[in-house]
């Protein structure tokens, strides 16, 4: 019977590798008896056609195997792969190490990253109405420039959506200004809250634990606490019939809520009723003016049968009636959804801070950066050493094990070591979360990282996610082992050749690190130069100390008495420190106005500050109130020949006429963010100064400003005293230039462990695979120096990719992100951006370097002798 | 009566058995309803057909001895159950009723 004579071949193996067996016998027997008498009746190229129809037509669900994987010893066969795990962890306690260290420290960034993304996403997602709940803002148009959006709007959008629209069946409308300090009993306690309207408890889900919701906060001059507050002032809860005084006022305490979670985009102690403000006169405007925006908000829920459509179209009439009163500004509102407040897409006055999305943006995918070069650690080195373990494979291949359970097992693997790894996250997180918090601003005033039980669960997932995403390359390299080739000691892998996937990684992984490292060291010398750049005059030794408004003479003379004190000025607000004062300004037979920064001082500013003048002379102490000394900037502008000319000319500056007396020599008055511009120092007696400028010269800090204190206390018992210095403020006006240095200095310390361990993994791999080559080349006379030009050769190129690439980004991240605004940026040359790649490159040849050393140094018997 | 539903095509599987009565396994029912219907079948429609008439309980089955004819393999033998007989039945007689009822100028027609 030639082979013709038969079915198929190809189509009775298909059949035979889809059919289930209880069917099979009987399918094959019934298919080749029909192919026989097919044969007999229509001849054997029918037939066979015939024969692969019929197969195809039997692929069907009903036929097909189970599949399941067909080992009764399941959980025998798990004891087993995670006994062997265990050894191999334990037999290779360096790679072990690396994986488990690298993947932890990522893994600890993902956790932050699972913890801080939850927590934004709940915001104000318990309010049972939250999905109809909506906030009116406002864009507003200046005339000739461009609109801007503002989370808050008129108290007048509230009243009159509450007389005209019929799309809303609430409105809440909401003033910011319920701050300051409450009284009770002579003790005074902070408070931070707003006036809201009657239907505050109806829209929002703030239960009280005390009190009627409905008509707490209809009558004025009534309060809800919430429960710590309440706590805070009286023990207790149960506090309503209280009363608190509030500046005059006297608010009765109508009920008490429960504390309200911490992801409320608003935060308070302490809500009001709006009324109480309604009835005051001299605040009518803030009811009936459509301009005044600033601190007042309207939320509003929709009608089950209105849409944002029909809601809006309410607004933009409103709108249309209000804008037609004013020329100069067109403000139109629009709706925005609860759930879409926070984080925030960067609207202006916002009840409280709002995260900006960018930041959760950024923050996600440097965790994903760092994330995904662990798992690709853990991949590179478990198939770098995956010839170690092929003779594992070939034997329980040998011994019956399937792909499938071979890849369950290396896949199990990884999930326990990155169970493992979680622990030690875990442990990492506790310790970097304080920091994080402290990061910047925004983390700092709207997170907490608290975890919830869902917060466990995501981690838990999490690792197992990391577990299979880093093991599925490994075991998938692993199965596909030839059992011959294993067991002879062929090993499959080609490691050393060409631009395979695992350079470009290794090169990848290295460009984050010195992209990163550079980025620090440039924000690092921005911010060093921020702080110590030459201002023009002289902040050194100067406190200052806030005033509080009344008796500044008394006080000047108590604190001049303090041993240390040198010389004492006041003024009304600190230069160099991100506030300031602008006006328009016209000199008299000058037709063009130009904007004049600004600041009030005494007459001994000048001198304590050690401004130098140019022309004319100090403020005269008996002189009137319209002295003024202009800066440089302000001659050029107003094309003067030299400063003396300038001297006795009159400016018309903030609604009268002033008199420049003297010209100082150019100084920064703002940061670094702001371009020099023309400024003066007012000379007013009437102003009110708000600082007292204290020039110390002592050799005991602390005994002088304690006397200052005490001198204070004598004068101001009341007040808390509260001084700083001169530089110490500055350095607060940088904040965010330090803030952006800790992100990518923890981030810079993250990459460059990881790529390190990556890289100390490879080169342990390469000197241990090559030692018999490194041997031989010694005891032919080949010293360190060779062996290590030949370990590093392979690196080498990789590393000056790394650095092409990371330099040209390094250097437009940090000129289109992080100094985009700063008008006096560092000058950046040569070393500013190779020092942090040559930072990441001598770390990474020192890894190679002491691997190379190593093999230099082993005796070369020990390695020989094995064969 | 969902679960005892009797397709057209389980159906004619069902009498073909029946007609077979001691002879019939896969090969000889697909053979004998491509006969009688002038349909060709394949082997995997018929092998859907009688899971379906297994699952419902309307057939049951038995392996038959080995012969050489079909490479040393047992053929499976089928044979209708009571519940298939009274399925068909009860089918037969819902048809029969139906017929009745249609009008004598409907049938003339």
């Amino acid at each position: 019977m030639n082979k013709h004579n038969r079915p198929p071949l190809l189509f009775q193996h298909f059949l035979s590798w889809f059919c289930h067996e209880d069917y099979f016998e009987e399918l094959q027997g019934d298919l080749e008896e029909k192919f026989y008498e097919r044969v007999k009746s229509k001849g054997i190229s029918k037939a066979r056609w015939a024969y692969r129809k019929e197969v195809v037509k039997l692929f069907r669900p009903s036929v097909f195997k189970k599949i399941q994987f067909r080992y009764s010893n399941n959980t025998n066969m798990f004891k087993n792969y995670t006994l062997v795990a265990y050894r191999n962890l334990l037999r290779n306690k360096l790679f072990s190490t690396i994986n488990i260290i690298g993947l932890a420290i990522s893994m600890a960034v993902g956790l932050l990253a699972i913890t801080f993304v939850s927590e934004i996403r709940s915001y104000d997602k318990f309010h049972e109405k939250a999905d109809r709940i909506y906030r009116v803002f406002n864009n507003r148009t200046v005339v000739g420039k461009e609109p801007q959006a503002y989370a808050s709007t008129s108290l007048l959008t509230g009243i009159k959506l509450k007389e005209e629209a019929t799309s809303f069946d609430i409105i809440v409308p909401i003033y910011n200004g319920f701050n300051g300090n409450v009284k009770k009993d002579q003790n005074l306690f902070k408070l931070k809250g707003q006036f809201v309207g009657e239907d505050f408890f109806k829209l929002f889900s703030f239960p009280l634990l005390y009190g009627n919701p409905e008509t707490a906060l209809q009558e004025p001059n009534t309060t809800v606490l919430t429960e710590e507050f309440a706590m805070k002032i009286f023990s207790r809860k149960d506090v309503v019939g209280e009363v608190l005084e509030w500046g005059p006022y006297q608010f009765t305490i109508t009920g008490v809520m429960q504390q309200p979670p911490g992801t409320s985009h608003i935060k308070f102690d302490a809500v009001a009723s709006l009324k109480t403000y309604e009835i005051r006169e001299d605040r009518s405007r803030l009811f009936n003016d459509w301009s005044v925006m600033w601190t007042s908000y309207v939320y509003v829920h929709l009608n089950t049968n209105a849409s944002l459509e029909q809601a809006q179209a309410d607004l933009d009439r409103l709108a249309e009636k209000e804008n037609a009163k004013t020329e100069f500004q067109q403000i139109n509102p629009g709706l925005e959804a609860l759930t879409d407040i926070f984080p925030g897409d960067g609207k202006y006055n916002q009840i409280d801070t709002v995260m900006p999305k960018k930041n959760i943006d950024q923050i996600v995918i440097l965790a994903l950066i760092v994330l995904f070069s662990a798992c690709f650690n853990y991949a590179n080195l478990s198939v770098a050493r995956s010839m170690k373990r092929a003779k594992e494979v070939g034997i329980r291949k040998v011994v019956g094990a399937k792909k499938a359970s071979l890849f369950v097992q290396f896949i199990s693997e990884s999930i326990f070591v990155s169970l493992l790894a979680l622990f030690i996250a875990f442990l990492l997180f506790k310790l970097i979360k304080p920091e994080f918090i402290s990061l910047n601003l925004y983390t700092e005033r709207t997170t907490t990282l608290n975890l919830t039980a869902t917060n466990y669960l995501y981690f838990i997932l999490f690792a197992v996610l990391i577990g299979v995403v880093s093991g599925v390359i490994p075991a998938l390299l692993m199965t596909k082992l030839k059992t011959v080739n294993v067991l002879k000691g062929i090993s499959g892998t080609r490691s050393h050749k060409g631009l395979n996937i695992r350079k470009v990684m290794i090169g990848l992984q290295f460009a984050f690190s010195m992209t990163f490292a550079i980025l620090v060291i440039l924000i690092q010398k921005q911010y060093h130069q921020a702080l110590n750049f030459d201002l023009g005059y002289n902040t050194e030794d100067v406190v200052n100390i806030t005033l509080s408004g009344k008796d500044t003479k008394l006080l000047q003379a108590e604190i001049a008495k303090v041993p240390g004190v040198k010389t004492i000025s006041t003024s009304y607000f600190v230069n160099s420190t991100g506030v300031l004062n602008s006006d328009w300004a016209k000199i008299e037979e000058n037709s063009d106005s130009v904007t004049i920064y600004n600041n009030w001082v005494n007459t001994d500013y000048l001198d304590n500050m050690g401004h130098q003048l140019l022309a004319g002379v100090n403020f005269d102490k008996d002189g009137p109130s319209d002295q003024m000394i202009v800066n440089e900037k302000l001659i050029e502008k107003y094309d003067l020949k030299s400063a003396t000319e300038a001297v006795g000319k009159r400016v018309y500056f903030y609604d009268k006429y002033w008199t420049i007396v003297g010209v100082v020599k150019d100084f920064h008055y703002g940061t670094v963010y702001n371009e020099l511009n023309p400024f003066a120092y007012l000379y007013d007696t009437s102003k009110e100064m708000y600082y007292m400028n204290v020039k110390i010269e002592t050799s005991d800090i602390l005994k002088t400003m304690a006397g200052m204190e005490r001198a204070w206390k004598t004068v101001n018992p009341k007040n808390k005293f509260e001084a700083e210095y001169y530089s110490d403020s500055i350095k607060r006006m940088y904040t965010d230039l330090s803030s952006s240095m800790k992100t990518f200095g923890m981030l810079a310390i993250v990459a460059i462990s990881i790529s390190v361990l990556g890289l100390l993994g490879m080169a342990v791999f390469t000197a241990e695979s090559r030692i018999k080559e490194l041997t031989i080349r010694k005891v032919l006379g080949a010293n360190v120096l060779n062996l290590l030009t030949l370990l590093s050769k392979s690196f080498l190129v990789i590393f000056i990719i790394a650095v092409v690439i990371s330099i040209p980004i390094s250097l437009q991240l940090f000129k289109s992100q992080i100094a985009s605004n700063i008008e006096y940026q560092i000058q950046i040359g040569f070393w500013e951006l190779s020092s942090g790649a040559l930072l990441v490159l001598i770390i990474a040849f020192f890894t190679i370097g002491s691997q190379s050393i190593k093999a230099a140094k082993t005796n070369p018997a020990e390695s020989l002798r094995n064969d | 009566m969902k679960g005892t539903y009797l397709g057209e095509f389980q159906e004619i599987v069902l009498l073909t058995i029946l007609v077979l009565d001691e002879n019939a396994y896969g090969v000889s029912i697909q053979d004998e309803i491509s006969q009688r219907t002038g349909r060709e079948i394949s082997r995997g429609a018929l092998h859907t057909a009688l899971t379906r008439l297994d699952q419902k309980g309307f057939i049951t089955s038995f392996y038959g001895g080995a012969t050489t004819e079909r490479g040393g393999r047992r053929k499976r033998y089928y044979q209708v159950t009571n519940l298939g007989r009274n399925a068909l039945e009860e089918a037969k007689s819902i048809r029969d009723e139906l017929w009745n009822l249609i009008p004598k100028l409907g049938l003339q027609g």
